[in-house]
């Protein structure tokens, strides 16, 4: 009982410091946000706030917020922003709104934590599960990494999907498959990409399924699990054809990230092959990136099987890389589920390289994007150079990281072989 | 020291396996695929001692598994869904173009140009029987002058009660009126031709000449000189086969042909008419342009806008200085006289060409009148200079102190623009105006169907000379458009829809020759796919491919041993 008080207490606190932060920064610093909305490392055109509020001018004065190309977000995110009291005389509301999603994207990364799916599933548990980081500091991890903290500040609508992906992860960890499904089916729709996610996430709530309701075919979990998403996708574009009175909004957002026809530079590495592409081969490369992004899903589930949990991580980590518009929110959702794997730490190998990498790409980014854009004395090869560092260091970690996971299963098999060096054959 | 042990493990491997030993395979790991990741320990030898050789423990059979089945996910991606879209994207379309077709319309195969004009005489002094004697007489000597088949004149009678007015299926009329001689005069409003004869020329139904028909025909003759000999021009310098063309063309009469066609601006449906006012000085500032194209050029511009459409913009410009400061013009100083870099002569608006009038107000004079040679060249009065395909200068003398620019004394500017205008269009020099409008609206269809024809035959060559070149299905839909046009624009040669249909195919031509994504991929040989595609798909075909050929050898080996342990087992 006092346990529970004093978790009660810390988390109270945790939440009121992250808060109290993020307010802070909102009105103490008034130019930042405005600022931040503007970097092309945290807005994309598929989740800039500016863009939003386009849209929502355009919806507010009745005219299709798809005009103009401008704005390529879902059409639920505009009745949501139109309830908010307007942004241009109480900002506040909106803050709020954003911190709120942060804090629930916390909480359930808490009970993420707290499930120890990440110790131990359902078919694996780890040799080295004691050694893991509470509920407590991971939230913390993710409330304060600064990473999280610029997309909220820079008002990014990907927060959302990464509060959906979460919850999504949570529900299924804590066995309630449909609710992980609804979940999925939300970031789905905010963001197309976490589609890509079902297969591992059925796994996972297949795995963590409670005795009292469980189904032993997994073909029918898994039917019943994918017809659930259709049909939730299916209402919420039923919701925004009633929204918006077309159906325009489906080339306009899915659309946008399938064509890449907006070619906004960004931290991917989409933008500048795409600038470089033979018009009569863009089609046909549009469709090798995309697949290339969906091949990693049937290899990481079947390799790693016993730990779905893992091959969201890492696929999460590979989205961040490798989809069409990503920005370092990404990243931040990324970095928010790595501490869940605290017991294989010691087993990576290129931590220090990574972070090295990521740290000198973050900040060399803004500066070469300045030398291009602002100061005129580079060029867009600076920039291009600078994401490629930064997707350089990110597939170090997701490597490094899958290397460790990989290592700590092994040894289960090979306990003699724990703590000695190993190689590749 | 890393690489001997290995070789010698393997080299061990192959032995035990040849042996038929139970010893799992492990010979087919040496794929760089990170997810078929399996570990072994690094050897830790002592200096000098025998080698001591630890053997990683068999696979299990659930793990060789698992690899087939991640090889499979990888390559189902690449096989269902990569193969169909590459095939998709890439294969180039190329829409059937009746190719045979348009080289026969760019050879003349397809149409033979003919000129069908109708001639009618309207003769009501004469009896019916006379009258058709000398139709028939002037017929023959017609035929007997002509020696161009493309261009025929055919005689009809009129009937009597369409007296008066001129028929507008026939291209000009001859209104025979009897007088005291021989006389021929053009009505200025109407294709008419106006002709008088002595009662006593009328030709007796028995005789098989006159001299009345003699002169008609000659008459017809010398009125359809030039548009004759344009036409046969147009066909001898287009890829018209010889039997069409006219043989009698000298050599001097194609000289002053091509000179006229220099002149000219090449056809369009629009031309922009700019005029401008240039003072070198601060007066005068303003100038009743509108009211004066409106009196003096509206009436042509009418008349020519069933061939062109016109659009007009005016301005003024002053302290203009001029590119030559000459008081007084020599020749050499009027190709140089425009000040193109000062000057706010926009070269196109709009995509139409634009045609320049000039009028200068200042105190320069033209040396000078040219000699007769040079006017070919350059249509020079006292005032004005005609630039080919540019426009015309007119030097305007004015008092000092003039501030505007009233409608008469815009007059004579205009009346020269007017008749420069006409030779820009590349109307005829000679005949009434509405006889040279008409010829201009058949040398005009000419002229497009020739080259609407000769586009269709090079976008059939490109087509067949590069096989690798996508055709789009807007360009079959360009080219059997124009085909359909410019037969029918064949069949109603002459007439008004003739010249429409013509117009319709050029266009059509020059836009299904134009593609934007064709002429992109103009260039594009198989060479350069290997580079679009390589930087990207080799090194990621790399450890697909080494990854599939790895896994397969193993497979062949494992059921080999299979094979040679049943084998085994059946002896014993």
């Amino acid at each position: 009982m006092d346990g529970a008080k004093v978790t009660l207490g810390r988390m109270a606190g945790l939440y009121a410091g992250a808060a109290v932060l993020r307010l802070a920064v909102f009105t103490l610093i008034p130019g930042l946000p405005d600022l931040l909305t503007g970097r092309v490392e945290i807005s994309t055109p598929v989740t800039s706030f500016k863009r939003l509020q386009e849209g929502l001018f355009l919806y507010n004065h009745n005219v299709s917020p798809y005009d103009g190309g401008v704005y390529h977000q879902a059409p639920l995110f505009l009745p949501l922003f139109s309830l908010l009291p307007s942004f241009a005389s109480l900002p506040i509301f909106t803050y709020l709104l954003y911190i709120a999603v942060d804090l629930v994207s916390a909480r359930a990364l808490w009970r993420i934590a707290d499930s120890g799916e990440a110790v131990s599933s359902a078919l694996f548990t780890s040799p080295r599960r004691e050694k893991r980081w509470s509920g407590l500091v991971i939230a913390a991890v993710f409330l304060f990494n600064p990473f999280t903290i610029a997309t909220c500040i820079g008002r990014s609508t990907s927060v959302f999907t990464t509060c959906a992906i979460l919850h999504a992860i949570a529900k299924a960890v804590s066995g309630a498959p449909l609710g992980a499904m609804v979940a999925l089916s939300f970031a789905s729709y905010l963001s197309m990409y976490p589609l890509f996610l079902l297969p591992p996430l059925v796994l996972l709530c297949y795995d963590r399924q409670r005795p009292e309701r469980a189904t032993n075919s997994p073909l029918k979990f898994a039917a019943v699990c994918a017809s659930a998403v259709a049909g939730v996708v299916a209402v919420l574009f039923q919701l925004s054809y009633l929204v918006t009175g077309s159906w325009e909004f489906l080339p306009s957002t899915y659309g946008v990230q399938l064509t890449l026809s907006d070619l906004t530079p960004n931290v991917g590495l989409w933008w500048y092959f795409f600038i470089e592409m033979f018009d009569s081969f863009r089609s046909f490369f549009l469709a090798v990136f995309w697949l290339h992004l969906s091949s990693y899903v049937g290899g990481l589930t079947v390799r790693i099987r016993r730990q779905p949990l893992v091959v969201l991580t890492l696929l999460l980590g590979i989205f961040a890389i490798f989809k069409p518009y990503p920005s370092i929110s990404d990243m931040s959702l990324f970095l928010a589920v790595v501490p869940l794997y605290r017991h294989v730490f010691p087993l990576m190998r290129y931590t220090f390289v990574s972070a090295a990498v990521v740290l000198y790409a973050s900040c060399l980014g803004p500066a070469f994007y300045y030398l291009w854009i602002y100061a005129g004395s580079g060029n867009a090869n600076f920039f291009y150079a600078i994401t490629l560092v930064w997707g350089l260091g990110l597939s170090l970690l997701v490597c490094d990281l899958m290397f460790a996971v990989l290592r700590d299963e092994w040894e289960v098999e090979r306990p003699e072989m724990a703590g000695k060096e190993i190689r590749q054959i | 020291m890393q690489q001997g042990p290995a070789r010698q493990e393997k080299r061990v491997q192959r032995r035990a396996a040849r042996r038929g030993a139970n010893i799992a395979d492990i010979g087919g790991r040496a794929t760089r695929f990170p997810l078929a990741m399996t570990t072994q320990l690094q050897q830790q030898l002592p200096g000098n001692g025998p080698r001591a050789k630890k053997q990683p423990p068999p696979e299990k059979a659930s793990d060789v598994r698992r690899r087939s089945y991640i090889i499979l996910s990888f390559w189902l991606i690449v096989l269902c869904l990569g193969l169909p879209i590459w095939w998709k994207t890439t294969t180039i379309y190329r829409a059937d173009l009746p190719v045979q077709e348009m080289l026969d319309w760019a050879d003349g195969k397809a149409c033979r140009p003919v000129f069908p004009l109708r001639i009618s005489i309207q003769a009501n002094a004469l009896q019916d029987q006379e009258a058709q004697n000398l139709l028939r007489l002037t017929q023959h000597a017609l035929d007997d002058l002509n020696d161009f088949s493309g261009h025929h004149l055919r005689l009809q009678l009129a009937p009597p009660a369409a007296a008066e007015i001129h028929d507008p299926e026939s291209v000009l009329t001859i209104r025979l009126v009897p007088g005291d001689t021989t006389t021929s005069t053009f009505d200025p409003y109407e294709p008419i031709l106006c002709i008088t004869y002595p009662q006593n020329a009328i030709p007796s139904p028995t005789s098989s000449s006159s001299i009345l028909a003699t002169y008609i025909a000659s008459q017809l003759r010398s009125t359809f000189a030039e548009e004759q000999a344009t036409i046969s021009y147009l066909l001898s310098t287009n890829s018209i086969p010889s039997d069409h063309r006219s043989q009698g063309l000298s050599s001097d009469v194609a000289e002053s042909l091509s000179k006229r066609t220099t002149r000219s601006l090449k056809y369009a449906p629009t031309y922009h008419l700019t005029f401008s006012l240039l003072t070198s000085g601060p007066l005068p500032s303003s100038w009743d342009i509108e009211g004066a194209i409106a009196e003096y050029m509206k009436p042509v511009l009418d008349v020519l806008s069933p061939i062109h459409n016109f659009t007009i913009d005016t301005q003024v410009q002053l302290y203009a200085t001029p590119g030559v400061q000459n008081q007084v013009l020599n020749k050499e100083d009027l190709s140089s006289f425009i000040n193109a870099a000062e000057w706010p002569l926009s070269p196109s608006i709009g995509g139409a060409p634009t045609i320049n009038f000039i009028v200068f107000v200042g105190n320069q004079t033209i040396a000078s009148p040219q000699t007769p040679e040079e006017g070919d060249a350059t249509t020079a009065t006292s005032h004005s200079w005609l630039i080919p395909q540019w426009g015309t200068v007119y030097l305007l003398p004015l008092a000092h102190d003039t501030t505007h620019v009233s409608s008469s004394a815009l007059k004579l500017p205009l009346l020269t623009f007017t008749s420069h205008l006409l030779s820009f269009t590349g109307a005829p020099h000679s005949g009434s105006l509405p006889l040279r409008l008409s010829t201009l609206a058949r040398i005009r269809s000419a002229d497009l169907l020739l080259r609407a024809s000769s586009t269709l035959g090079s976008l059939a060559r490109l087509a067949l000379a590069l096989p690798s070149i996508s055709i789009p299905g807007s360009v079959a839909d360009g080219v059997s458009k124009t085909m359909r046009h410019l037969r029918l624009a064949c069949e109603t040669l002459g007439g008004p829809e003739g010249l429409a249909h013509a117009r319709v195919a050029e266009a059509e031509a020059e836009r299904a020759f134009f593609e934007k994504s064709m002429v992109g991929q103009l260039y594009f040989p198989d060479e350069h796919k290997i580079a679009v595609y390589m930087p990207l798909l080799g090194p990621v075909a790399v450890p697909l491919v080494m990854g599939l050929l790895n896994e397969l050898k193993a497979w062949r080996k494992r059921r080999r041993e299979a094979a040679e342990a049943g084998a085994e087992k059946k002896k014993e």
